[in-house]
């Protein structure tokens, strides 16, 4: 497994652990108020530090562990699949966009719209993340 | 996933090569061992560059290395 490969890995395990927490905590029945829509902006701070403290501790060890391949540069196969996961994670920005102008035609304002935003970057980054580690994992 | 149109000798190749490992082969072409191995299973096309640099080191022209599958 490639150093870029793993370090997708620890990114996976990052973003469920990190954005896992944040819907499964979230008050729901607040959203539609601007009480729901600071929460959402209070529980960014441990979230954020949920995801990045993993993705730190797991690319450092990796680093220490290989530190030959950690200094690689993407190759031409990383780079292209590097490009192919930002491509299909595309869809579900687009996907996301367009929920939260419904969401906003339909009455769905403050923390549902937070929400849907962050729910749609997460979405993005999962879709990212996933077709880059089955590009990895299929050999391209 | 289709497989290349293209077959190669790069395993034999790194054998007659003194049992050259992939990772080296990768240090002296600039590509990942990974992708190496990707290239000798048929799972990634490389570029051109990549496949005149797997033959320079080889020292063997590029139909030595690369043979075309499909007429």
């Amino acid at each position: 497994m490639s150093f870029l490969e793993k370090i997708h890995w620890v990114a996976l395990v990052s973003l469920i652990l990190g954005f896992g927490w944040y819907f499964t905590s979230y008050p729901w029945a607040t959203a539609n108020t601007l009480d729901g829509m600071l929460t959402s902006v209070w529980m960014l701070i441990p979230t954020t530090l949920i995801f990045l403290v993993p993705m730190v501790i797991g690319s450092v060890w990796f680093a220490i562990r290989t530190p030959k391949e950690a200094n690689l540069k993407e190759d031409e196969r990383e780079k292209m699949i590097h490009l192919k996961g930002t491509h299909a994670a595309y869809y579900p920005l687009v996907i996301g966009v367009w929920a939260n102008i419904f969401a906003l035609i339909n009455g769905l304002n403050y923390g549902w719209s937070v929400n849907i935003l962050m729910a749609t970057l997460v979405s993005a980054e999962l879709v990212r993340v996933g077709a880059q580690l089955y590009l990895y994992r299929r050999g391209y | 996933m289709a497989q290349a149109p293209f077959s190669n000798n790069i395993k034999t190749l790194r054998f007659l090569a003194d049992e050259m490992t992939q990772a080296d082969l990768g240090d002296r072409v600039g590509v990942t061992r990974q992708t190496i191995a990707a290239i000798e299973q048929g799972k990634y096309s490389p570029s051109l560059e990549v496949a005149f640099r797997i033959a320079h080191v080889f020292g063997k022209p590029l139909e030595e290395v690369f043979q075309w599958q499909i007429d």
